[in-house]
């Protein structure tokens, strides 16, 4: 220890970046959480209320309502993003003229601002004056326009496809860099041996992916744990609390009805989720380096 | 709907506000010309042009001229939906007071109003706060109850209170102390396609005269043209929302609290009263029994209904008299066979008085106030005088005017006696529809958790009904014990 004094002091300008840009609110959060916060209150005169809130966000009706929407919305999200990314990663792997074209065309949804992207499907999925009714309509598909994004059944899937369309290009991309390291003398090999191309796939590629996969899934699981803009901006959670997910209960909680103590524990409950998370993200990053 | 009957109370409170009112306005125009308690089209067009005021001077009995400092102002402002006059009096606003006190260096940010109350209540607690605010009038309550307002109003930068409505006054007072002057006041109305009424059977000049009319006129619109009636408008966490439902819910009876009756006390619970369900009832027939309005309803706000209304696919709403001029703007930017159709949905526009209910005719009484900032939340420092000079210059009968020209009305009433109003008058269409309803005007409870109870409390107790997730009896009680649960939480 005394011996690498010197190097504690190189890394504390670091350390004390850290300590408070990530420390400091994260500490902050907890210690706010046992606290009540009305409007009617500066910040400095808030009560001390020790776990009544964490009661409350556990026993609060809307929030199991929104649980069931952020189970749903985050499962799909992520399953579907990972199976759309990897049909066109496997599709774009294999050389063809405009490959290069169709990758950049592939990619534009996920360069593109969310909020940007949230704004024009919200356009396009207008329940009155949306493109896609319009489209529908005007080729006789049908008489009346859509309702995706006014009707408590169709949101959340709505939402979905759009979360989907944004975040499978970013799958894509993971697992092409994947899928060039499965060796290609392996596959010859295989061929040689007469396994056929399902074969090859499921028994070499496959399992050569299976740590990218991982990593690819548990980074959008988290994402998507945490993924505000689209439903706020589409639809601020509604209608009628349909689309609420608790990032977005968090946000409104906090910035709506201004109880930082309520939205604070509630924060500190998804923090324990997304540090179970965090866990298992590190230890499939880290596992694989393990000797067996 | 039909089986719902005004209880004798809610009679008596709304004939107290009546008989109440003229008195309050009669003794204000004795002290400064305008007359509010005989305000109607023709009185207005009357008082317009009658006198003459010079705001340097005045200004400069409240702050010298030449006083040099620093000032911070954050507002809402023009957006990419203004109007080109709103533009132009905004621009030349910031000039005129850079002229007028050309030592004071104004700091200023233009915020888009959906975030800006988000923004200054993190300011607020980051000790980063401006030193002037010009906020909506339902927002100043919260900040003046947490402490982070200064005690400020309009005598404080030379003006008499007389010089306002006894409604913005209302709105700037928190424990019985000013917090707050009024910058501008403004009353919404009724606005329909006489066009689409004609096509529909109805009389094309003649406004639903009760919201059971509007019920029944959308109706029939919707039956006779295929096009929605009613502008419905019902997303959470927008401001356009409460401005078009509440003046349903006063005007059946109902309530978010008593903030309707003569003498509120902010702690009578009225949102499962019997009116508040009749206006629920009504909304409920027209969005899912009727099918009369827009299947967006609940993710739409105002700005969405203008594309509709401009295409002749939407025959009622409520809105601002700048209304009016948007859609000649809208209409002049239209290309060929769209152009004649906007054309003639622009000379088919009429504005009417808001309908009435069972129990009154109303509306929201609108506007926004400028507030100061309490100096230990002030990033760099407070400046007191730069603060009196700016706010005297803002409020005064000159620019509240002017700042307000085609979106509002001034907050200090000797404005209406300016030679701007007599402009207005003549070159804004309906404007003096929309102003005379000014009297009807009821302000949203002066609270802190106003925001709360009109952005979120309010719409999700309409959307609960128009999703079919409850009963229009099960939402308005669930909204009533939400309401009360926030209440006794203070």
């Amino acid at each position: 220890m005394v011996r690498h004094r010197a190097d504690y002091l190189y890394v504390a300008p670091a350390i004390l970046v850290m300590g408070l840009v990530i420390a400091y609110p994260v500490w902050f959060t907890f210690y706010l959480s046992v606290f009540s916060t009305p409007p009617n209150l500066a910040l400095e005169d808030k009560i001390f209320v020790g776990l009544d809130n964490y009661g409350r966000i556990l026993g609060a009706d809307s929030v199991r309502e929104a649980s069931l929407n952020t189970l749903v919305w985050t499962v799909a999200s992520t399953g579907f993003a990972f199976v759309l990314g990897f049909g066109a990663a496997l599709a774009l792997n294999r050389p063809f003229r405009g490959r290069g074209l169709l990758r950049g065309t592939l990619l534009v949804p996920y360069v593109i601002s969310a909020v940007a992207a949230a704004y024009v499907w919200r356009w396009l999925l207008h329940s009155d004056l949306g493109v896609i009714s319009a489209l529908a309509m005007a080729s006789g598909l049908r008489s009346t326009p859509f309702n995706f994004l006014d009707n408590t059944d169709t949101v959340l899937a709505s939402l979905i496809m759009v979360n989907v369309w944004k975040e499978f290009p970013f799958v894509m991309i993971m697992m092409l860099a994947g899928l060039q390291t499965v060796p290609d003398q392996l596959l010859r090999a295989a061929q040689v041996d007469g396994a056929g191309p399902w074969q090859r796939f499921w028994h070499i590629t496959v399992p050569h992916l299976g740590n990218v996969s991982l990593v690819t899934i548990l980074l959008l699981l988290a994402a998507n744990f945490n993924g505000f803009t689209i439903p706020w901006v589409m639809t601020g959670g509604g209608p009628a609390g349909a689309s609420e997910i608790w990032i977005t209960q968090i946000y409104q909680l906090a910035f709506g009805r201004i109880r930082f103590g309520l939205a604070s524990a509630y924060s500190v409950i998804l923090f324990a989720v997304m540090m179970t998370m965090g866990y298992f993200y590190v230890r499939a990053l880290v596992g694989k380096d393990r000797p067996s | 709907m039909a089986g719902y009957r005004i209880g004798r109370r809610e009679l008596l409170a709304g004939a107290a506000t009546a008989a109440l009112l003229p008195g309050a306005l009669a003794a204000q125009g004795n002290k400064t010309g305008v007359d509010a308690s005989t305000w109607t089209p023709d009185y207005i067009n009357k008082l317009a042009g009658t006198a003459e005021y010079d705001t340097a001077a005045e200004c400069a009995k409240v702050v010298p001229l030449d006083y040099k400092g620093r000032l911070t102002y954050w507002y809402w402002g023009v957006n990419q939906a203004s109007t080109e006059i709103e533009r132009k009096m905004e621009a030349d606003f910031f000039a005129a007071f850079a002229k007028t006190y050309p030592n004071i260096e104004l700091v200023k940010q233009n915020l888009d109003y959906n975030a800006m109350l988000d923004k200054l209540r993190t300011a607020s607690i980051g000790k980063s706060a401006p030193m002037v605010a010009r906020l909506p009038i339902l927002w100043g309550s919260e900040f003046a109850a947490k402490g982070q307002l200064m005690a400020f109003g309009p005598n404080d930068v030379g003006y008499s209170e007389d010089e306002f409505w006894p409604g913005a006054l209302k709105s700037v007072t928190w424990k019985g102390k000013r917090y707050g002057v009024p910058t501008n006041n403004e009353t919404m109305a009724f606005i329909w396609n006489a066009a689409l009424f004609k096509e529909a059977g109805l009389d094309p000049d003649k406004a639903p005269a009760t919201w059971e009319d509007v019920v029944a006129y959308s109706k029939q619109i919707k039956e006779k043209t295929g096009k929605n009636g009613y502008g419905m408008v019902a997303r959470v966490n927008a401001g356009n929302t409460p401005f078009r439902f509440m003046p349903q819910l006063w005007a059946f009876g109902g309530g978010a609290l008593d903030e309707a009756e003569a003498s509120p006390t902010y702690s009578k619970i009225m949102l499962n009263s019997p009116g508040a369900k009749a206006a629920l009832q009504a909304s409920y027939d027209m969005y899912v029994r009727d099918k009369s309005v827009p299947v967006s309803a609940l993710t739409n706000t105002q700005t969405e209904n203008q594309d509709p209304f401009i295409a002749g696919q939407l025959a009622m709403m409520i809105s601002h008299p700048s209304e009016y001029a948007l859609m000649i703007e809208r209409a002049r930017k239209a290309t060929g066979a769209d152009k004649q159709v906007a054309d003639n949905v622009v000379a088919n526009m009429r504005y009417g008085l808001i309908p009435r209910g069972p129990a009154r005719r109303a509306v929201v009484f609108g506007g926004s106030n400028a507030h100061v900032f309490n100096p230990n939340i002030v990033e760099g420092g407070m400046d007191l005088q730069a603060v009196k000079a700016f706010v005297a210059f803002m409020t005064g009968p000159e620019w509240s005017i002017k700042l307000a020209w085609n979106i509002s009305n001034p907050g200090n009433v000797r404005g209406f006696r300016t030679k701007w109003m007599r402009e207005r008058l003549d070159t804004i269409r309906f404007l003096d529809v929309s102003t005379s309803m000014l009297p009807n005007g009821i302000p949203f409870p002066v609270l802190p958790q106003s925001a709360e109870i009109m952005n979120i409390i309010v719409p999700n107790m309409l959307q609960n009904t128009l999703t079919r997730k409850m009963t229009p009896d099960q939402a308005a009680e669930n909204a009533a014990k939400e309401l009360k649960a926030l209440i006794n939480d203070l």
